[in-house]
């Protein structure tokens, strides 16, 4: 029975080669190998157990927040109590989103900023990566090594000339401000996976386009397109990500409370009104910031990893 | 631009170059300038700009003069400034070890592929994806005395009392801060170390296995040396997260009590947008700068350097 789940294991291929390699370095016999395999149920049970446990460290909190923010205010700013642990209500989110805080706003301007900024990086970084893998010139290394300066330059330490910067340009109290910002900082790693996106296609591909006399753009378009969409997706989650969570530029760049992105918004909710801060409100806020994190990255996790990778290969 | 690259190609092979090179230069040229244009204008300029800023005495509006170094001279003799840099040292060392840990033992957990590893990879990656603001608000509810999650659970084991105030004392603060951060950050460093470990090839194992050597002594003599770049690469990403530091400590302490959880990057904060002195705020920013770059050399450095 073992046996056959082990070979089972071994057809589908899903069993990772260390565990497929150890029944034949274990030696001959259906005994000893049943018994190991009886041993790996085991420690299988184990490890399903401990993986739910370490998860549950990671994830139930998160969980407890999304709980906590459906309870009413009066629940969440008094002793937790059993008492009120079956009472939850909507009650958070329809405040937040109308009346004084309006906070719908906000999460609309994150909404803009961020999709714009993906959108817009995934463009750029696109263009970059063709130029960079394709039409090698004069100097291509200097200006790939520029793009590439700026991944070593904390955005943080910049932010005082950038403001002046921004204020020149207008760009202050602006939403397309805060694109170009995001945009800029995302560039690196969009411009990398880029690169290598189109150096790993098929060089009878790239020679079939060449010959084809086919222009630059309807080459880019319609020869590399599929081969390129998985580094597109990479590039613009990042930017989308980051710029959905980002901070410390949005807190400098604006000042009018209507341009404000959620996460400085959130910052208004916690002072609060005359002293008294609501902390129904604020877990709400907070969760509504989580949710397209969490849809966007469950959705997309496998282009996400891809750009990990090729920055741990990078190192 | 075209014209000296086409010289400097007759230099070097004696022939003009051929209108299809210079085709290739020019298409190549017009696709990488908009990523060139952007990091020059918002990412090259301002590092440059902001040398220029730190030599003036720059207000955020008025006019401005050259002083020279006296900002940086100052800099000696600003105890916030300073202050604000042992604080973030301090941060960095406490955060920098629990991170790295923790994520190397959960990437040997989640490295194998059995059934199950992808989903609690995913789990495990959550908080980071989340964000560490959405986070910080979460934790100013669950921090507060007498209704906050964190005390109800600590005062039931006895731990602590459940009026405590986490974010208005310095060590309770700096505590929970790091807390939070530990569990926000792990993640990351184990995909990146589990990227690393799934790459080395198996048959390097084999030897290994077969000589019955302890799962210690193969982590130790065999993943850890060929897994020196995703080391490097984690530690980095880890240790300068931390020295720029500002999210958490702003919407969790907002550096208090009085100035002491004022990290850095909130130290340059205050000067350039709460005193309006841009200058002084850019002279901050460059010392900033160079110490990321250093810190960022080192342990590139040391971690990636030639033999072993």
């Amino acid at each position: 029975m073992a046996v056959v789940r082990n070979r089972q294991a071994q057809l589908s291929g899903r069993q990772p080669r260390s565990q497929a390699a150890r029944p034949r370095a274990g030696g001959p016999g259906g005994a000893a190998a049943a018994d190991r395999a009886g041993r790996r149920g085991r420690g299988f049970g184990w490890y399903v157990l401990g993986g739910i446990g370490i998860s549950a460290v990671f994830v139930v909190p998160l969980l407890w927040e999304v709980f906590r923010s459906l309870q009413p205010e009066s629940a969440v700013s008094a002793a937790p109590s059993a008492k009120t642990f079956s009472h939850l209500t909507f009650g958070n989110y329809q405040v937040l989103l109308s009346g004084q805080d309006d906070i719908l706003r906000n999460v609309t301007n994150s909404l803009i900023v961020a999709v714009a900024a993906a959108l817009l990086t995934a463009l750029v970084s696109m263009l970059a990566g063709y130029g960079f893998a394709m039409f090698r010139f004069r100097g291509t290394n200097l200006a790939f090594g520029l793009v590439l300066l700026a991944f070593m330059i904390p955005f943080q330490a910049v932010l005082t000339p950038l403001f002046l910067e921004m204020h020149f340009l207008g760009l202050l109290n602006n939403l397309a401000g805060l694109v170009l910002f995001y945009t800029t900082f995302n560039l690196p790693v969009g411009v990398y996976v880029m690169r290598n996106s189109f150096l790993q296609v098929p060089g009878e591909l790239v020679d079939a386009a060449r010959v084809d006399g086919a222009s630059v753009m309807t080459t880019l378009l319609s020869v590399y397109r599929p081969l390129i969409m998985p580094g597109i997706a990479t590039a613009a989650l990042y930017a989308f990500l980051f710029s959905w969570t980002e901070f410390l530029g949005a807190l400098s760049f604006l000042t009018d409370d209507k341009l404000f992105t959620l996460p400085v918004a959130l910052s208004n909710v916690e002072t609060g009104t005359y002293g008294a801060v609501n902390y129904g409100l604020l877990l709400a806020g907070a969760v509504i910031a989580m949710i397209p994190c969490v849809i966007v990255y469950v959705s997309l996790q496998r282009y996400y990893v891809r750009g990990l990778v090729s920055g741990a290969l990078k190192g | 631009m075209t014209a000296t690259a086409g010289r400097r190609s007759r230099r070097l092979w004696g022939q003009a170059p051929s209108a299809q090179q210079r085709r290739t230069t020019r298409t190549g040229l017009a696709l990488v300038s908009p990523a060139l244009l952007l990091v020059s204008a918002f990412a090259l300029f301002p590092l440059g700009f902001g040398v220029y800023i730190s030599l003036t005495d720059w207000p955020l509006i008025g006019a401005y003069h050259f002083i020279g170094l006296a900002n940086y001279q100052s800099l000696i003799h600003n105890t916030v400034f300073l202050e604000s840099i042992v604080f973030t040292l301090k941060y960095t060392a406490i955060v920098t070890v629990p991170i790295f840990v923790l994520g190397y033992a959960l990437a040997v957990f989640v490295r194998s592929n059995r059934p199950g590893s992808t989903l609690f990879r995913t789990m495990i990656f959550l908080p980071y994806i989340v964000g560490l603001v959405a986070e910080s608000y979460m934790a100013v509810v669950e921090l507060q005395p007498d209704s906050g999650t964190a005390n109800f659970v600590l005062a039931k084991f006895g731990i602590v009392s459940a009026s405590t105030a986490w974010l208005v004392h310095t060590g309770l603060a700096l505590t929970a801060i790091s807390i939070l951060v530990v569990w926000f950050a792990s993640g990351l460093t184990m995909m990146l170390l589990m990227a690393g470990m799934q790459g080395i090839p198996h048959e390097v194992y084999e030897s290994a296995r077969v000589d019955g050597a302890s799962w210690w002594s193969i982590e130790r003599r065999l993943t850890i040396p060929l897994l020196r770049r995703s080391i490097a690469l984690s530690l980095i990403i880890s240790v300068v997260g931390s020295f720029l530091a500002f999210n958490q400590f702003f919407i969790m302490t907002d550096g208090g009590p009085g100035t002491s959880t004022v990290p850095v990057v909130m130290s340059i904060f205050d000067t350039a947008f709460a005193q309006m002195n841009v200058g002084l705020a850019s002279a901050m920013s460059v010392i900033l700068v160079l110490v990321v770059g250093v810190i960022t050399f080192i342990q590139f450095h040391y971690l990636q350097g030639d033999g072993d």
